[in-house]
């Protein structure tokens, strides 16, 4: 009995309580979103510029600066940033996990949060590099937040490509959990720049209360959103390829 | 227009193009990221699908 179960193929799992909820989750995370893009034009009030050489009333409130209309593209871009580190965080304990346990469950996790966390940040660089475009006329800057999170993308690409190197599995988990958690390392760092080394490009907005209170709850509903969408991803995508291992296992199943 | 007015609003227009790529760029990549995910998790399924007709043919005989 005992050798039988030991023999039966095991297949992996899929369909869990967090794979039944992603769907409303994405659909809720793109919800807010349309919401805090809403309130970031209509609602949220606008980043002063330059003063100007006059006064001029708009909308029951006298105006003295150029308007800066470029800033509401913060709105999305903090949250995505946010949203890959926390990816990185997720990748970095599957990772641990993996190390601990050589269970492939958490290397598929930790794969899955870097795929996520890739996503991501290049979503952040997208909409960080049209800001610098248009507001300091370059793409690129040497600044110390940008450099660090350059370094971070390039990790991260160097875990795949690392990663499709490899053909044996466990030798390929292995290597890529420790780059996983050299991208986890990365992470504090790159947070914390602003703090050890101030910008101009990246003001520490919060602690220094540089936020309205509109543009805090409107920020909140973008970062609840963007959060929301880049969990269902994660689970979809978890689903999906817990799938694929299934089918792969079944394959095995019927040629044996 | 008044020419404090065109002043205060002199960036507004000229951002416009980078802020409707930013939006615009970021949600495409979440778009094509779902759009690959769907697509790979509709075809394991349809794999599933003819695997399960096969090993149930294969537990019959």
């Amino acid at each position: 009995m005992t050798g039988e179960t030991k023999k039966a193929p095991k297949l992996p799992e899929a369909g869990q309580w967090p794979d039944r909820i992603a769907p409303a989750v994405l659909v809720a995370g793109i919800v807010l979103s349309t919401i805090g893009f809403l309130l970031a034009f209509l609602w949220a009030s606008p980043v002063n510029g330059a003063a100007v050489n006059g006064v001029e009333m708009i909308g029951g409130q006298m105006v003295t600066n150029v308007l800066l209309l470029s800033q509401k593209i913060f709105y999305f871009h903090m949250p995505v940033a946010i949203t890959s580190f926390a990816a990185l965080a997720f990748a970095g304990y599957y990772a641990v996990r993996f190390l601990m346990t050589k269970n492939r469950r958490f290397d598929t996790c930790s794969k899955i949060a870097m795929e996520v966390a890739l996503l991501f940040v290049a979503c952040t660089m997208i909409t960080g590099d049209l800001w610098t475009r248009f507001e300091w006329g370059v793409w690129w800057t040497w600044d110390p937040r940008l450099t660090t999170y350059l370094i971070l993308m390039l990790i991260i690409i160097a875990y795949f490509i690392l990663r499709n190197a490899i053909d044996e599995p466990e030798r390929r988990a292995t290597y890529g959990a420790v780059l996983a958690i050299i991208a986890l390392i990365d992470v504090p760092i790159c947070f914390m720049v602003t703090r050890l080394i101030p910008s101009s490009i990246h003001p520490v907005v919060v602690r220094e209360g540089g936020m309205s209170g509109d543009m805090g709850i409107t920020l909140m509903f973008c970062l609840a959103g963007i959060a929301m969408v880049g969990f269902a991803l994660y689970r979809l995508r978890f689903r999906q390829v817990r799938l694929t291992e299934r089918v792969e296992a079944l394959k095995e199943q019927l040629e044996d | 227009m008044n020419p404090v007015l065109v002043e205060i609003y002199s960036t507004v227009a000229p951002s416009m193009p980078f802020i409707i790529g930013a939006y615009a760029l970021m949600w495409v990549a979440i778009l094509v990221y779902a759009l690959i995910i769907m697509f790979g998790f509709k075809k394991a399924e349809k794999q599933m699908a003819v695997l399960e007709e096969a090993l149930a043919e294969q537990q019959g005989r």
